[in-house]
């Protein structure tokens, strides 16, 4: 019997033999512009609404602080978060775990509000403008949670938040 | 094992269900052109995510060992898997040291490879598959029918009388937005409870160690950040070398898989959280063979978007479960004789070979003709179905039906000796719409 000597890793790697090489193509250079950043965020199902109709629409909602704990977050009705900019090309929000109270904040609570100060165009100006990883946890996140599973009916809050409202801050 | 014409016969014979399959999968793809049709740079984006995978498999080692290394230095534990009894071992151990026995999972369909929920079974510790449609099939003791929907296969009214016996909705309630809050409140006790959570990977970066998971639901994340310990379960193939690599991946995506902007959530999972464990498995099973194929090593560059099941007019109207595979549909059949040939000898002949597949695959996979290799292979070590003189008739049977010929391509007619008529049972018991008259012409001028 051939005993086993060599670890699956060096095994895998062993195996892996470069191929003919093939150029990087670089960065992707021809995306274009002009996208509606209200209209993608109507498309995933976010909802805009002004600092004053946000205050009659929530008004026992609660802004991130650093008390909050994962588990008494699953009682939160209404959180309050800051996005770090959108995408207009398909409204998602980029945020971050420093932003938040908890990584499974922005899933875990009922309703989630993200205020937005910044937009840029695309992913890929969204990524030039977030350089290397500043953060252990960060997410691209367009509307609220959902889920199609069933016969492909589209119904929002599967098993993260029910709704997302976008509040635009200058 | 039943072949795949075998039981796509049993599939049509519910012609009802047949017809709704197939509409509402073509819908599918109907929203995947419109959104991907207002991008001008869409075939750029195609091209450029194709070149990134080709060059990613020309350098693998290069970049598995970066991201190894870039990984580990983020405090993530990384383990290599030769096959599906490894990983799964590897997960076992992981969990072992654990107190509880149960565990939440979202999509993995590389944990479906291995059975990975009927191992951890035989070990006392229950999975419970978080994602929506992998929940109803597993209450059903199924497997996925669809990678992207899993439950695509089920009427509402199945899952109405599934979540009746399994969760207490009332009998008769089909009615998706209550069916959908009746899980939610399940599962939401299971990720608060468990202590361990699985989840498959999207991409992973080599630059910076990081990987990306997308869901629509929400369960990967709700699993991960308040599990204890989160394993996350990756072939060797889904690498990406740069982070910015995932604007041109992240934007292709979701528009091909569900004809969405975006995937709701795509998570960048970078350190582990405080306090928390986080473990990458890599898993060859087979992966590295066919890297070194030169005919096959590009069905590694998937990114598992299904918009190639959508479009297939075969995987349409024979449904998933056909294909006795995890991955089912065009990309399935190619990928399942790598790893059995004589098990899967049926699935590169579950096709007209019309290449709507290889046209709408985002990273140009050659899907079609990688069928056609197979049949040629498999038909060389003699353990493909005996073609007679079926290739004629076939041809003739066509030829008579316009819609078929539309749908069968230019393949069809070229290599019509290499289809055998009794693989294309969803032809069967089907009534063809009448095509408009000038449809052959148009779609002739437009190749
Ligand atoms: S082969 Fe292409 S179209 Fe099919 S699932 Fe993979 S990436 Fe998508």
């Amino acid at each position: 019997m051939v005993q086993k000597t060599m670890s699956s890793r060096d095994q895998i790697l062993g195996k892996i033999e470069p191929l003919e090489p093939v150029q990087y193509p670089g960065a992707f250079t021809k995306a274009s512009e002009g996208f509606d950043f209200m209209a993608s965020l109507a498309v995933v199902g976010a909802r805009v609404v002004s600092p004053s109709e946000l205050e009659e629409l929530f008004p026992g909602r609660r802004r991130f602080d650093k008390t909050m704990d994962g588990l008494s977050l699953a009682d939160v009705e209404v959180l309050e978060i800051d996005g770090e900019f959108g995408v207009a090309e398909n409204g998602a929000i980029w945020l971050t775990e420093e932003a938040m109270p908890h990584r499974v904040a922005p899933f875990i609570c009922q309703h989630l509000v993200i205020n937005v100060t910044e937009i840029v165009p695309t992913m890929h100006a969204a990524y030039a403008r977030l350089g290397g990883v500043k953060s252990g946890f960060g997410l691209f996140l367009a509307g609220p949670s959902k889920t199609a599973d069933i016969e492909q009916s589209l119904v929002v809050g599967a098993h993260g938040a029910r709704s997302l409202t976008i509040v635009i801050r200058s | 094992m039943i072949s795949h014409a075998d039981a796509s016969e049993i599939f049509i014979s519910d012609s009802e269900r047949t017809d709704w399959h197939d509409e509402t999968l073509w819908f599918v793809r109907a929203k995947r052109d419109k959104v991907s049709k207002v991008l001008p740079e869409w075939e750029d984006l195609r091209e450029h995510a194709s070149q990134i995978k080709d060059h990613t498999l020309a350098n693998l080692g290069e970049y598995l060992r970066a991201f190894e290394a870039k990984a580990q230095a983020n405090g993530i534990h990384v383990h290599w898997a030769a096959d599906a009894a490894e990983h799964n071992a590897i997960v076992h151990g992981i969990i072992a040291s654990q107190s509880s026995k149960v565990l939440v999972k979202s999509k993995s369909m590389l944990t479906e490879e291995c059975h990975l929920n009927d191992y951890l079974a035989s070990k006392g510790i229950e999975v419970v598959d978080t994602d929506l449609g992998e929940r109803i099939v597993q209450f059903r003791n199924e497997v996925p029918s669809h990678i992207v929907l899993p439950a695509i296969h089920l009427k509402k009214e199945d899952v109405g009388e599934t979540f009746h016996q399994h969760l207490g909705t009332p009998k008769g309630n089909k009615d998706p937005q209550f069916l959908t809050e009746a899980a939610r409140q399940h599962l939401r006790g299971h990720f608060l409870a468990s202590e361990v959570a699985i989840t498959g990977v999207n991409f992973a970066v080599a630059e910076t160690g990081e990987f990306v998971v997308c869901t629509n639901e929400g369960n990967a994340d709700m699993g991960a950040h308040l599990a204890k310990v989160h394993i996350a379960c990756m072939g060797i193939e889904k690498i990406i070398p740069k982070r910015e690599d995932l604007a041109v991946f992240l934007r292709l995506l979701a528009r091909s898989a569900t004809g969405q902007l975006i995937t709701t959530y795509s998570s960048h999972f970078h350190l582990p959280r405080e306090g928390q464990e986080v473990h990458i498995v890599f898993l060859d099973n087979g992966r590295t063979r066919q890297l070194a194929d030169s005919k096959y090593k590009n069905s590694l560059k998937c990114i598992r978007c299904a918009a190639c099941f959508n479009t297939c007019p075969v995987y349409r109207r024979s449904g998933g479960h056909s294909y006795h595979q995890p991955v089912a549909g065009p990309i399935g059949s190619i990928l399942a004789p790598n790893v059995d040939k004589k098990a899967n000898v049926d699935l590169p002949f579950a096709s007209t070979l019309c290449g709507s597949c290889s046209n709408v695959c985002p990273v140009k996979i050659n899907i079609h003709e990688q069928l056609w290799f197979w049949r040629q292979d498999l038909m060389s070590a003699g353990l493909a179905p005996a073609v007679k003189t079926v290739g004629m008739k076939m041809m003739a049977f066509v030829l008579a039906n316009p819609v078929i010929y539309r749908l069968g391509g230019a393949f069809l007619r070229r290599f019509s000796g290499l289809l055998n008529n009794r693989l294309n049972p969803w032809y069967k018991q089907r009534e063809m719409p009448v095509a408009p008259k000038d449809s052959f012409q148009e779609w002739y001028k437009k190749r």
